[in-house]
């Protein structure tokens, strides 16, 4: 009773800090010269098109037929081809029995679109989900040779995990997209994700090296004296255990990459970042935009932790 | 059924080596059961290990029913399939409930389908009187029961030798009793055993053969008879003055 009593104390306190620290800001905002325009941040999710649709011949509107928000146009040229054609119903700039020339419009087609934020928070999804599928593949095999008691192996492994934790990964962008890219003929995407999961690669070798370096030796020596052969025990004993120790960190290393992704926007791969970047240099909407755009990493992020967090629930069963 | 001859292990590190198996022969002949007994870093628990290869040795031989199994043809997975180990630590695959721990392997490695692993892992899981924990998780049961449990798992591939490396060592001392149990019952049952140990009692009560290992040399074997009340050496004497 005195806990619960105790924790309300905490969680009102937080809640004022909260809201001093927002009133803070919004003061500081209030007293500079710039004008909030919310209402412009919407059509950059989603907004509807209105594409022309054009008369591909000189002819006459035979007739317009209205059903529902379509509207059907029957056109008939001058050689006396008849063509149907469905617009929206609403902005039809003709009437029946007007002669058109070719290419005149007819009505326009309307459709939801996404627009560029949600666009571009697929390409981030996208190229982070390849990512990480390569890192963790190209982690794996590093983070095996690493302990691999073959001198060779292990130190080709150190080395590409040297180089790579050793340099900034915008430098290592650059590299891909304008050294490599160039030699090889890449284009900017495969660049980009090449990077990125080079780069996660690295750290994932380290924390499986790791995981498996955890799980005490007798493990794979029980599974060998019952005469499973290494790569069986391997799967079947050492992995799983140490998948279960590693989910944290890598997760949190997946997480790092979705925030990473954002680097690649400086070879004009049309991300998240660079479509908020796009449209700040449309509307000047700079404060809301970047506002926006955090908050939609902040959402991906999250909810995949949240997933994490459940996933480490399940597989704590045994323990 | 197993042959030493002559097998050396020697650890190097730092400069420092350390012959921790220097020049071991014995033999251990079908249905017997051999003891070795020693004080801590006489090389006993390293030797039982080079005897399925668990740690490779520098020198020397061992043979599994003939077979070199230091030679590069073998094939030490088959091998080991035919040597159980049990291990001070019990080295239960946490992550697996008793039966998976009882029946992956047998179908890993014996190929045997589900249904016949899973009977072999009851019969052996009421053999050693833990049934009715077959769908616990390891890190439920008290050490005896873990250790149990890793004695059946190593029957489960039908072993023709069984090897203990102190299988007592990490237990609380009321459950030391059943894990003897169980191991008497099998000797009793003609399995052929090689038990590292430090349980006296039951090297005088069950043992074939003991054998006094010291600094990595094999220094007296004989019966228990023998061992126990007429030990021929010095060192014998004095480490069994000290732990009777």
């Amino acid at each position: 009773m005195k806990l619960t009593e105790k924790l309300w104390f905490w969680k009102i306190l937080l809640a004022v800090i909260l809201i001093l620290s927002a009133a803070m800001i919004w003061g500081s905002v209030s007293r500079i010269d710039y004008e909030w325009r919310w209402y412009r941040v919407p059509q950059y999710f989603l907004y509807q098109s209105d594409d022309p649709v054009k008369i591909p011949f000189d002819g006459r509107v035979e007739s317009i037929k209205t059903s529902g928000g379509d509207a059907k146009v029957t056109l008939i040229s001058e050689t006396g081809e008849q063509v149907e054609m469905v617009v929206d119903a609403k902005s039809i700039p003709i009437v029946e029995n007007e002669d058109l020339f070719a290419g005149d419009t007819i009505g326009y087609e309307v459709e939801w679109r996404m627009g560029p934020l949600l666009t571009g928070l697929w390409t981030t999804l996208w190229i982070s989900a390849a990512a990480s599928v390569l890192g963790l593949i190209i982690g794996m095999v590093a983070g095996l040779m690493k302990i691999s008691k073959n001198y060779t192996v292990s130190t080709l492994a150190a080395i590409y995990v040297e180089i790579i934790r050793g340099t900034p990964l915008l430098v290592q962008i650059f590299i891909a997209y304008f050294f490599f890219g160039t030699v090889f003929n890449l284009n900017r995407n495969v660049a980009g994700i090449g990077a990125l999961s080079l780069f996660a690669g690295a750290y994932v070798a380290e924390i499986i090296r790791a995981g498996i370096q955890s799980i005490p030796k007798g493990q794979m020596e029980a599974a060998r004296s019952l005469g499973m052969s290494m790569p069986q025990a391997m799967m079947d004993i050492v992995l799983p255990q140490a998948f279960k120790r590693i989910l944290p960190p890598l997760s949190g290393q997946f997480i790092s990459l979705i925030k990473d992704s954002s680097l690649v926007s400086v070879i004009a791969i049309t991300d998240l970042t660079k479509s908020g970047r796009e449209i700040i240099t449309s509307t000047f909407a700079t404060f809301e935009i970047w506002l926006v755009v955090a908050a939609m990493y902040l959402i991906v992020t999250s909810v995949l932790s949240q997933f994490v967090f459940y996933l480490e629930r399940r597989l704590a069963i045994s323990d | 059924m197993i042959r030493a001859e002559n097998v050396v292990k020697v650890f190097s590190g730092r400069g420092v080596t350390v012959r921790a198996v220097d020049g071991v022969s014995t033999t251990v002949d079908k249905g017997e059961v051999v003891v070795i007994i020693g004080p801590s870093g006489s090389g006993k628990s390293t030797f039982i290990r080079c005897v399925n290869a668990l740690e490779k040795f520098n020198e020397g031989h061992v043979y599994i029913d003939g077979v070199d199994i230091a030679d590069k043809k073998t094939n030490i997975n088959k091998i080991r399939a035919e040597v159980g180990m049990v291990f001070q630590q019990f080295n239960l695959f946490p992550h697996k409930t008793v039966l998976e721990n009882l029946t992956l392997a047998q179908m890993r490695v014996r190929k045997r389908n589900k249904k016949t692993a899973l009977e072999k892992a009851r019969m052996l899981l009421a053999k050693v009187g833990i049934a009715e924990k077959e769908n616990e998780y390891p890190s439920r049961l008290s050490g005896g029961q873990q250790q149990r449990v890793a004695i059946a798992r190593a029957l489960a591939m039908d072993p023709k030798v069984m090897l203990f490396d102190e299988p007592t060592s990490a237990l609380d001392p009321e459950m030391v009793g059943e894990v003897l149990d169980v191991m008497k019952q099998l000797a009793r049952e003609g399995m052929t055993m090689m038990v590292v140990t430090h349980e006296m009692g039951f090297a005088r009560e069950v043992a074939d053969r003991v054998l006094f290992m010291d600094e990595g040399k094999m220094v007296e074997e004989g019966t228990p008879e023998h061992f126990f009340i007429e030990p021929r050496e010095d060192r014998t004497k004095l480490f069994l003055k000290q732990v009777l």
